[in-house]
């Protein structure tokens, strides 16, 4: 059989990378009866439209950004919710959390979750330091989801729409002034054209999830089903320890070719925590039954 | 069934469909739902409604029916006449005389769009009803247009930059930068081409008067470009100062040519709207086509035959410079039956690895591609640039590409001197980062 | 009859038409509200909706007026009645094709509606509802092919014809 994944980003990313090692693996293991074809870079179907694909079984498996699923119920915004979760331990935990839920609602959906990469944390990009909230006051700052709107607005910045592939442009002429972002996009973006400081201030830690079709998965016999599932864990838990890496060596990237990285103050970390408390609250009163639910069960950890 | 065998049923079936006369979108619907069906796929259906939604809701295609809309408005105000008035005393001097506003005028515009069909149909629905009323050969006319056209995707802004830059992770900004001087370099060959072609065919352009015409009647005759040259002004000046994104400033394109035709008092109801369905007669028709072709592009996907081209030419063991001439060939023959922008995305993730390893610069690659992909614009059957032209003047597709082989060429002609002088291509973005 | 004809091949028209102005209003509002400071909620989302439904609403007045455009060098130096043959197995053709991207564009709508899918943007819309103009506009995309088809069988010239021969330049 060959399946094919559509995955939505190019080959130099963590999770691409893993997606055809994963594929690899369970080619070989099955002595090539599974061949998984892995399309990257949205090269098959677009990012939004591969949730549906996979649903439909236009494709028997695939990859997402899980906040691409956010408006289809509030528990797929776990991961993109700032300053709940924002190192690797923490991330982990929340995700052990969301797990049965979101479970839950992909199984509605005929959808069986096989793995999560993460992605490195979101920091603070911008054409000048960064001390307290108050150097950002009036500024513009790049927003693409609701979430991100929300975050920019409590900052005090005005949010500004600017589509990923126009943010070199929209920095030089200075539509945006200061983005967050993971420091791999800054890197492979070569960031330092456009911006010069980078603070690390850690606002969350959002996910990519790779589904496969439920009716195209139980079709499989117990033995193979077994070894997606394997080669799943694999991948999953190569990702957790790869993020690590990618993240430190993605800062240095940054910082070796001219932006000024560093920590942020005390100052500007407790004024953003009480940002994240306002939009974890939030986010809470979207579906209190499950959500307050899964913040029990992260906090408890 | 095989691959190779798939891919020359396939071949085979377009070219017939289209030899009979099917519509060309709709014979790239039928040869992708064909090919698919070929290979037992059981979801043909679903896939038409997912590529046809994800690629008709694009939201870098918005800019195209703007600029459509913009020469439509243009086309019937006097600024497109006024635009031959206000130039013809300058390159009256100059072998194949108003030939070259085509070529300048795409040049410039490009500056503004970043797809080679818009730039193609803004300024063809300009330019192509006056050179035709003065007498101009048909045939060079359209050449000139469908081979500079194709400048919108090298001067930046670019979308098939951008499309690169994402899959290379290469720097947008520095691919944008890059673009300049291999746009002025192609700028100076189609005009050089122009300029001989003029020297040899005499008897095929219009008995100008001979008279000198002084000075002070040129910097006269320049007063007439003000108003468009004072739109277009304002379009780049609303990107490089920051107040809008490329794609955006199509919108103010067409704002700002409404103004202007209300002030010349060149706007009616009637012209409106004669403009507004002038502007969905040509967006329909491109954007079924590439409703269609991202539907083949999703097929070929499935169906792995530019990968495996692709792969192929991997084994060869191949050094720098036949590795190029393969891949050129391969994009010819692709930019035949797919549009330029599938042909990238689907053979990028091969093609890359294989690229780096045979040392060549991804920044120099990038310009490389656009170069070839301009050309894939102008060959038949698929070209845009082609489908652009025949519905501006009702031309053959085939008549269209015959006019533009000579530009095919000298696109061919920039490839081979990049690849002699990459500083073409290299110099700029160095002194960026020298900053 | 004919006259109800062409006044819905205009309302396809126009439909497209309204729907390219409204990208227009839509990015221009975008570009004031960023100049005041003030953002216009899933702008980018709307703009893309819009230019689906104008690529789709006016397929039927393009056909029409003879504006998808085709290869006419070989058919156009056909004997008669070979060329009749030629144009309504084409016709025939179009008609399955089209007929083809209605059905599956009205499935699509109905999948996205009993699946309950919300758009993905920051004002999340029932994904149908955006997508109805695709069902719409094929549908009478595939009724235009129909009626041209039914117009050659009764041995008329079909109105596309009419429209696609070199005319534009020679216009001016
Ligand atoms: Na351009
Ligand atoms: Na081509």
């Amino acid at each position: 059989d060959t399946w094919h994944m559509p995955t939505p980003y190019g080959d130099a990313n963590l999770t691409t990378k893993l997606a055809y090692e994963f594929a690899d693996e369970i080619r070989e293991k099955s002595g090539g009866k599974l061949d998984i074809n892995v399309h990257s870079g949205a090269s098959l179907i677009k990012h939004p439209e591969i949730p549906r694909a996979v649903r439909t079984g236009q494709v028997q498996l695939g990859e997402v950004f899980i906040g691409v699923m956010g408006n289809s119920h509030p528990v797929f915004k776990h991961d993109n919710i700032p300053f709940l979760a924002t190192n690797f331990d923490d991330s982990k935990k929340l995700w052990e959390a969301a797990k049965p839920e979101l479970e839950k609602l992909l199984n509605k959906e005929g959808m069986v979750l096989l793995y999560t990469v993460p992605w490195p944390t979101q920091s603070l990009y911008t054409k000048f330091p960064v001390n307290t909230l108050d150097d950002l006051k009036g500024t513009k700052m790049r927003a693409y989801s609701p979430s991100t709107s929300r975050l920019a607005e409590l900052m005090h910045t005005s949010p500004t729409t600017v589509q990923a592939p126009e943010v070199p442009q929209a920095f030089s002429t200075g539509i945006i002034d200061a983005m967050i972002t993971s420091p791999s996009t800054g890197a492979n973006g070569q960031a330092w054209d456009y911006l010069t400081h980078y603070t690390d201030i850690k606002a969350w830690i959002p996910k990519n999830i790779v589904v496969a079709n439920k009716r195209a998965f139980r079709r499989l016999d117990k033995a193979t089903q077994q070894m997606i599932l394997t080669a799943a864990a694999n991948a999953e838990s190569k990702g957790w320890e790869g993020v690590r890496a990618t993240t430190r060596q993605d800062t240095e990237t940054l910082a070796a070719n001219g932006i000024v990285v560093s920590e942020p103050s005390a100052e500007l970390i407790a004024e953003l925590e009480k940002i994240g408390q306002i939009m974890i609250k939030e986010w809470e009163a979207e579906a209190p039954a499950e959500i307050g639910k899964i913040l029990k069960q992260y906090q408890q950890q | 069934m095989e691959p190779m065998t798939l891919s020359i049923v396939l071949a085979i079936s377009i070219l017939l469909m289209l030899a009979v006369g099917v519509w060309v979108s709709l014979a790239l619907v039928g040869v992708a739902a064909l090919g698919l069906m070929l290979s037992g796929n059981e979801q043909v259906g679903l896939l038409f409604g997912t590529s046809s939604w994800g690629a008709s809701t694009a939201w870098s295609l918005t800019a195209l029916p703007m600029f459509i809309w913009m020469g439509e408005v243009l086309f019937r105000t006097r600024l497109s006449s006024d635009l031959f008035a206000g130039l013809s005393p300058w390159l009256g001097g100059l072998p194949g005389k108003l030939l070259h506003v085509n070529v300048l005028s795409c040049g410039i515009f490009a500056a503004v769009s970043g797809s080679s069909a818009a730039t193609a149909a803004t300024i063809g629905r300009m330019t192509l009803p006056e050179l035709k009323a003065q007498g101009y050969s048909d045939r060079m006319a359209v050449g000139t247009l469908a081979g500079s056209g194709t400048l919108g995707l090298l001067i930046p802004p670019s979308i098939i930059l951008i499309v690169y830059g994402v899959a290379a992770e290469v720097s947008i900004g520095r691919l944008f930068i890059a673009g300049a001087l291999p746009g002025l370099l192609l700028v100076t060959l189609f005009m050089g081409y122009t300029m001989v072609w003029a020297l040899m065919n005499k008897d095929e352009l219009p008995k100008h008067s001979k008279e000198q015409v002084s000075l002070k009647a040129k910097i006269a005759a320049l007063r007439k470009l003000l108003p468009i040259m004072g739109l277009i002004g304002f379009v780049l000046g609303s990107i490089y100062g920051g107040f809008t994104t490329p794609t955006e400033a199509a919108a103010l394109g067409v704002f700002g040519a409404l103004v202007l035709a209300a002030m010349t008092g060149s706007l009616s109801m009637e012209s409106f709207k004669g403009s507004l369905l002038g502007a969905v007669k040509s967006s329909c028709m491109i954007g079924l086509i590439l409703v269609g072709a991202h539907f083949l592009t999703l097929a070929m996907g499935f169906l792995g035959i530019p990968r495996a081209l692709t792969e192929w030419i991997g084994t060869l063991g191949l050094s720098p410079l036949e590795l190029l001439i393969y891949l050129t060939v391969l994009f010819v023959v692709l930019g035949c039956f797919l549009d330029g922008i599938s042909v990238v995305v689907l053979t990028v993730a091969v093609m890359l690895p294989m690229v780096q390893q045979a040392g060549i610069d991804l920044l120099w690659f990038g310009i490389y591609i656009v170069l070839v992909v301009e050309m894939s614009q102008i060959t038949p059957p698929v070209g845009f640039n082609l489908f652009v032209i025949q519905a501006l003047t009702g031309k053959n597709i085939l008549y269209v590409a015959r006019a533009a082989l000579p530009f095919f060429l000298m696109i061919l002609l920039a490839i081979v001197l990049i690849y002699w002088f990459p500083e073409i291509v290299t110099y700029l973005p160095t002194t960026m980062t020298q900053r | 009859m004919s006259a109800l004809k062409e006044n819905l091949y205009l309302t396809s028209g126009y439909l497209s038409g309204a729907c390219i102005i409204a990208i227009m209003v839509l990015v221009l509002a975008q570009i004031v509200g960023r100049f005041f400071g003030f953002i216009i909620p899933s702008a980018e989302d709307f703009a893309g909706y819009s230019l689906a439904a104008s690529i789709f609403f006016g397929l039927a007045y393009t056909f029409r007026d003879g504006g998808h455009i085709r290869v006419t060098l070989a058919i156009q130096h056909l004997p008669r009645p070979l060329r009749r043959v030629q144009e309504l197995a084409v016709l025939l053709i179009g008609l399955v094709l089209s007929g083809f991207m209605a059905w599956y564009s009205w499935f699509m709508v109905w999948e996205s509606f009993v699946f309950e899918e919300m758009t993905h943007g920051y004002i999340a819309l029932p994904l149908w509802m955006p997508q109805v103009p695709l069902g719409l506009g094929t549908t009478a995309f595939t009724l235009a092919v129909l009626d041209a088809l039914i117009d050659a069988l009764r041995g008329k010239m079909p109105a596309y014809i009419g429209a696609e021969d070199e005319i534009n330049l020679e216009e001016v």
